[in-house]
């Protein structure tokens, strides 16, 4: 009997106009006082106006009124950390009558939901999760509807610039990440260094020193395993070191880029990385800082908070460690990278004025306050975090504001339509390198070759 | 009117199965095929020119792709002799009368029922570079001096998911293999054993043959496992090149790099290589047994 087998993979708001509280004006007279009793009621209407007057000049001062968006629903699918929360949801409704629903779905199937139901023209939800790596691609799919921004509010919030493709914002950032340097204090004294690293040969001989003296076995911590935390790093590395990463035409700087990788490629064969790096992920290694496993590392934002928590630190870690800037070439880097998250409204959806609303709302200072307070998520807005380390919200910041004034994106004209592509041959070759199967000069050439392939 | 009904009746009933299957397998695949002739990257909206054969030219021409099959085609071979050997052993220690025959039997069955993705982040604990548990047992047997990278070597890494994948995929080839050992009348070992067979010879020529159509399912089991193994991989190492097969590569193409054009005609190419293993199954399986 023959039987034919066949498997098969497929593949595949209104808004209305009246504004919060200032729809009802109350009508005022002033009457002349002609008695006692006349007066008393004269004085007391003025005074509800000026206080009316001044409600009015305050809401303005937090932005504008919001509108009335009764009967509108919006969907919104983030990941966990991107979540406002209950509370906030509750607050939006509260205020415009429109309600959100978010699914939370893992942030690598969010790009797979959004790019399936884009393929078919939909909105995989209203609003949606945008990384800063997406945005190149989703810009030129058409996938993101564009969000106008104040110029006060773009002066602010410097990691705008990563989601502004063209002159249009294409995402509001609500967790703000730039790269921020970690030392551990007292490893650096043991070793008779008294002052933070301002360079990076400064750390390469303070790593020296320190492994010498047996402080720390393996004092300097980057993620170098197959996956987009090694892009970044070495994106970072180049970009603080040598101040440019990528060239106007796209193609990689040779000498910046090849530099951070022989750089890299150095802490390794030097000894001074643990080798169970080259294939663990990125928090791995970020967390050694904390458990006192290492002495130095470029990490998250967030580790500013880390740092300081006892839940996060090991007890005779916790106080030493510090967070500074980023050192350069011969002195501290005038520049970071940012690596923030957003919220993009979908290009398909029908409620498209309302979603901006809600993301424009997300993204207001008094918000992201509580946004911070609600899930971690660090501020983008520099005003905010300026005021959240003077009230003491954030405690050891060290050079968190400093640095945040000094976020520039590496990429001269945005991210690339085809950043999924290139950082694929980009991690895939520094991790050759850092196994020791290629030489920093052909890690370079595969990635150089791979790029000028795509710009093609 | 009786006859008619008895004609047409059996139709009637096929019929909503008909359209679930026309609506969600063969129109899905219809649609993969119209888009692997096309330009269909995501990023170029605009673009979407017919463009005939050429994506099939250009994935069988990417190095990319031979190099996946291959990680492919060892996965294959692993996971079936893996699946296979285990599996038959597992289900004659199982075959035996024993009070503790159910707790073991449900204890066997256990790995099977646990999604990939979670089968796979417990043995990157195990596997984890450093301080994983297989490094500390081997440093405290005194074995190794120093932590075995065991997710950076090309081979080595397949192997370990060859190990992790056939854990899950052995219990179900157990159990078939079970049903077919149960199912072997024992009179005809007391014949054997009348005629003067000993044991093996009792294995060789009565337990083998008459298990073989069962371990055939087990083994038709393990393959389409092999092929579709996902979560494994990226649990232990992530999307990179070392380990990748050719559903990974096909994944980086379609939904990573967003080039439906040529992840569909990669997905055909794939379709084709299952359904030809899969009728090679088949006919083994409808063999004639003779003992």
């Amino acid at each position: 009997m023959k039987k034919t087998a066949l498997l098969s993979l497929a593949a595949l708001a209104a808004m209305s106009l009246a504004a919060c509280g200032g729809s009802e004006t109350a009508e005022t007279t002033t009457a002349a006082a002609t008695t006692a009793a006349e007066t008393e009621a004269a004085e007391t209407e003025a005074e509800a106006e000026t206080e009316a007057e001044t409600e009015a000049e305050a809401a303005e001062a937090e932005g504008e009124a919001l509108p009335d968006l009764s009967g509108v629903e919006l969907t919104m699918m983030v990941p966990d950390w991107g979540n406002p929360g209950e509370e906030l949801l509750a607050r939006f409704e509260e205020e415009t009558g429109c309600k959100v629903s978010v699914t939370e779905v893992s942030w690598d199937d969010i790009r797979d939901k959004v790019s399936i139901a884009a393929a078919g023209g939909q909105a995989a939800a209203d609003i949606f999760e945008v990384d800063w790596s997406w945005v190149g691609e989703m810009n030129s799919a058409g996938w993101l509807a564009p969000i106008e921004m104040t110029e006060e509010d773009i002066a602010d919030e410097p990691t705008l610039e990563t989601f502004t493709i063209d002159g249009n914002i294409l995402a509001l950032p609500y967790a703000n990440d730039y790269r921020i340097a970690y030392y551990n204090k007292d490893h650096f004294a043991q070793a008779g260094i008294t002052e933070a690293p301002k360079t990076w040969d400064e750390v390469e001989a303070a790593m020296k020193a320190i492994k010498e003296a047996g402080i720390c076995e393996y004092p300097y911590s980057m993620p170098m395993n197959a996956d987009e935390s090694a892009t970044t790093s070495l994106t970072w590395l180049a970009w603080a070191k040598n101040g440019v990463v990528f060239n106007e035409d796209g193609t990689f700087n040779k000498d910046s880029v090849l530099d951070a990788l022989t750089f890299e490629n150095k802490m390794v064969t030097d000894g001074y990385v643990d080798p169970a790096m080259r294939t663990a992920d990125g928090m791995t290694c970020y967390n050694k800082i904390c458990s006192g496993e290492t002495s130095f590392m470029v990490g998250p934002t967030k580790f500013v908070n880390f740092i300081s928590n006892p839940e996060k630190t090991a007890e005779d870690v916790l106080g030493n460690v510090e967070a500074i800037l980023l050192p350069g070439k011969d002195d501290v880097s005038d520049r970071t990278m940012p690596l923030p998250e957003a919220y993009g409204v979908s290009a398909f959806s029908e409620n498209q004025e309302a979603a901006i609303t809600f993301v424009k709302w997300l993204n207001s200072p008094e918000i992201e306050k509580e946004l911070y307070l609600a899930n971690g998520s660090i501020p983008n807005r520099n005003s905010v975090i300026e005021e959240m380390i003077n009230d003491g919200t954030i405690k050891t910041p060290g050079a968190m504001l400093e640095q945040a004034k000094l976020i520039k994106s590496p990429f001269p004209n945005g991210v690339p339509d085809y950043y999924a592509e290139m950082t694929n041959a980009m991690y895939n070759n520094i991790n050759q390198m850092v196994l020791g199967n290629q030489t920093p000069e052909e890690a370079f050439d595969a990635m150089d070759q791979k790029v000028k392939e795509l710009l093609q | 009117m009786h006859r008619f009904s008895q004609k047409i009746l059996p139709y009637i009933l096929l019929l909503p199965m008909g359209l679930l299957m026309v609506a969600l397998v063969y129109y899905p695949i219809a649609v993969t095929f119209s888009y692997s002739l096309r330009e269909m990257k995501l990023t170029r909206p605009n673009d979407t020119a017919f463009v005939g054969f050429e994506n099939y030219v250009s994935v069988l021409k990417s190095q990319d792709f031979w190099y996946s099959l291959q990680n492919t085609l060892f996965l294959l071979a692993a996971v079936v002799i893996l699946t296979t050997l285990c599996g038959f052993f597992v289900a004659m220690i199982l075959s035996k009368e024993h009070r503790l025959a159910g707790l073991f039997l449900a204890i066997a069955i256990l790995p099977w029922a646990m999604p990939p993705i979670v089968n796979g982040i417990i043995w990157r604990f195990i596997f984890f570079p450093g301080y994983g548990f297989i490094n500390k047992l081997l440093l405290m047997l005194g074995l190794i001096d120093t932590p075995v990278d065991w997710l950076s070597n090309r081979w080595l890494l397949l192997s370990v998911v060859a190990v992790v994948t056939a854990w899950r995929s052995a219990p179900f080839c157990a159990i078939v293999c079970l049903a077919g050992l149960k199912s072997i009348p024992k009179e005809l070992y007391e014949a054997a054993k009348i005629d003067g067979s000993g044991s093996f010879h009792s294995f060789r020529y009565i337990t083998l043959p008459l298990v073989f159509p069962f371990i055939g399912i087990g083994t038709t089991s393990a393959s389409i496992t092999a092929i579709n193994i996902f979560d494994e991989i990226v649990a232990l190492s992530g999307f990179s090149d070392v380990g990748k097969n050719v559903l990974i590569q096909n994944y980086l193409t379609t939904f990573s790099f967003l080039d439906f054009g040529k992840g569909s005609a990669l997905t055909y190419i794939i379709m084709g290589l299952t359904a030809v293993l899969g009728v090679f199954y088949l006919r083994s399986l409808n063999r004639e047994v003779e003992f």
